[in-house]
């Protein structure tokens, strides 16, 4: 099943086009990363198929579109920090979600013992930490149990161990066989997650895939020798060599897999220079995502 | 329906500024009124012989009292009920939740409704409490002169809290907003009344909305309106029935307003 389906949707400040026309299909039990920079569109794209911000063109459909304008109530979302009703307690600001979601039976004590706030329920929401907002924010996306999950840089802000409760919430969450349309900046939490991954810039979708495919399989393996020029030599005419590039005294080399480093090492050594340097490297999400947004 | 107001009964459960609002309009409603027993008996004389606590008195006098307190604390509440929300991003946390825009805009309009009517409700107790306590010996027919004024006071009330609403969605802070409402319904729209009476000479300047919304309640002091009569070239008050679809117009467009603005911006 679709849970969404995005068509060329579009939005623009003044000239700015922050997102565009940008295309996206979410399928049940995928958790997927929207990856970008700061100021890439992320949270205008959440925002739009939250219908909290207008679009200016193209179309969005949850699950098919067979709830209208009440899809909503079958999400939980957390968009960037949370907004709760400052002068009242957890329990009031959780049964006011389960009031808009029409969740009959909220179960918010067990609840608020999942995200560990039980101990602090009857406070103001205005006396959290920023942590403890986070974590209500959860809570309350959580209310009725939804299928889909959506979270806006979910660690945005919080402290180390702030950011370990919140990513194993998410994990454990995960776990249940939800799906969850995640955005962040931080590759490592995305890489740790998320099944599928989809890498915006400025508005535009450049890439999208399951993670696996993402990352390539490619190898990098980075090399030294005090004869830099007749390294370079030896190696440029190899066709299982696909880039080579020379960097802070050291020559990177883009192979595929089964250029070992051995075989590198023995082709120098034939041709008489020794190697001071020898790594092999294989690619993160991280490389594959700076490498993807500096082409682009 | 009964969902929503419910909704907006639990926003506004422990939020201070609204209750001191809600408590305010409840004492200053009776106190206004009665403190007028306390003026010299040569003041009272002035503004009409027959008092201002007896059947059917009581409703003009209470009527045009609440006309003010209704503009400022009945006002305040609807500018409240959405600044509130803009402020602490409640209103983009709601669409988010699950309700959409329309639910929003209607919730808001029950819940003014509600409470215009819990405020009308009020107004009939606290006016036929003051009359029969003051009545010597009590008519029925005398006690049901005047009750048009109930409904009227409904439509008074709905629609200041229409405008608060307006202000509110219009400018989003709370204080700021406060200030639109007042400045404008205590001098702005004046000024352009004046403007207008100034160009044109024509009856057309007393169809102002806040102005309408007064002409709900009139002024209760016949002999000083008549005064004004005189000096003018044509009647400065709106019959009732032209208050009522004026002011019905006015809070009409106010709403949908309010609608538009909530359907079609960034949140």
């Amino acid at each position: 099943m679709t849970v969404l389906e995005t068509n060329e949707l579009s939005k623009s400040y003044g000239r700015i086009k922050a997102v565009n026309k940008l295309s996206l299909k979410v399928e049940k039990g995928q958790i997927l990363g929207i990856l970008g920079p700061n100021g890439s569109g992320k949270t205008t794209f959440l925002g739009m198929v939250l219908d909290i911000i207008k679009k200016d063109s193209g179309n969005y459909a949850w699950f098919g579109g067979q709830y209208g304008a009440y899809s909503r109530k079958h999400l939980g979302a957390l968009l960037e920090t949370p907004n709760f009703y400052p002068y009242k307690n957890a329990v009031d600001n959780l049964d006011i979600v389960a009031h808009i979601k029409n969740v009959k039976n909220p179960r918010i004590d067990e609840l608020l013992e999942i995200v560990n706030l039980a101990h602090r329920k009857d406070s103001p929401f205005r006396t959290y930490s920023l942590g403890m907002k986070q974590r209500l924010g959860i809570a309350g996306a959580m209310i009725g149990n939804p299928d889909v999950l959506i979270f806006d840089e979910p660690t945005n802000g919080l402290d180390p161990q702030g950011i370990a409760e919140v990513r194993n919430t998410i994990v454990e969450i995960a776990n249940q066989g939800k799906t969850i349309i995640m955005a962040s900046h931080i590759l490592d939490e995305v890489e740790k997650v998320c099944t599928h991954v989809s890498i915006i810039k400025n508005g535009n979708h450049l890439a999208s895939g399951s993670v696996g495919s993402i990352i390539s399989d490619d190898v990098q393996v980075e090399i030294a020798a005090a004869n830099m020029d007749g390294l370079k030599n030896i190696l440029s005419n190899d066709s299982r060599i696909s880039q080579l590039e020379e960097k802070e005294g050291k020559i990177i080399l883009y192979v595929d897999q089964e250029f070992s480093t051995a075989e590198i090492n023995q082709i120098a050594h034939n041709n008489g220079i020794t190697l001071t340097h020898l790594v092999a490297k294989a690619k993160s999400l991280e490389s594959e995502f700076l490498e993807i947004t500096s082409k682009n | 329906m009964l969902h929503l107001l419910r909704l907006e009964i639990k926003k506004i459960k422990n939020y201070r500024p609204f209750q001191v609002m809600a408590l305010l309009y409840l004492i200053a409603l009776p106190a206004s009124l009665l403190v007028t027993k306390s003026l010299p008996e040569e003041v009272g004389m002035f503004f009409g012989s027959q008092g201002f606590y007896t059947f059917p008195n009581v409703w003009r006098f209470l009527g045009y009292i609440g006309n003010w307190i209704g503009f400022f604390f009945l006002g305040f509440m609807g500018v409240l009920s959405i600044t509130s929300e803009y402020g602490n991003k409640t209103l983009r946390q709601n669409i988010i939740t699950g309700l959409s825009r329309k639910d929003y805009f209607s919730a808001k309009v029950i819940f003014i409704a509600g409470v215009s009517l819990a405020a009308t409700v009020y107004f009939f107790i606290v006016g036929t409490a003051i009359g029969l306590v003051h009545a010597n010996p009590f008519y029925f027919d005398v006690y049901t002169q005047n009750l048009g004024y109930i409904p009227r006071f409904f439509l008074m009330c709905f629609g200041y809290m229409s405008l608060g609403l307006l202000m509110g969605t219009l400018v989003r802070r709370t204080g700021f907003a406060i200030f639109i409402f007042l400045a404008y319904g205590v001098f702005i729209e004046s000024i352009l009344r004046g403007i207008h009476l100034y160009y044109t000479e024509h009856r057309s300047c007393i169809f102002y909305p806040v102005n309408a919304m007064e002409d709900l309640t009139p002024i209760p002091f016949p002999d000083m309106a008549n005064e004004m009569i005189k000096e003018m070239e044509f009647h400065p008050f709106l019959s009732p029935t032209e208050a009522i679809i004026t002011s019905s117009i006015y809070t009409a467009i106010f709403l949908f307003g309010v609608y538009r603005l909530l359907m079609k911006r960034d949140l």
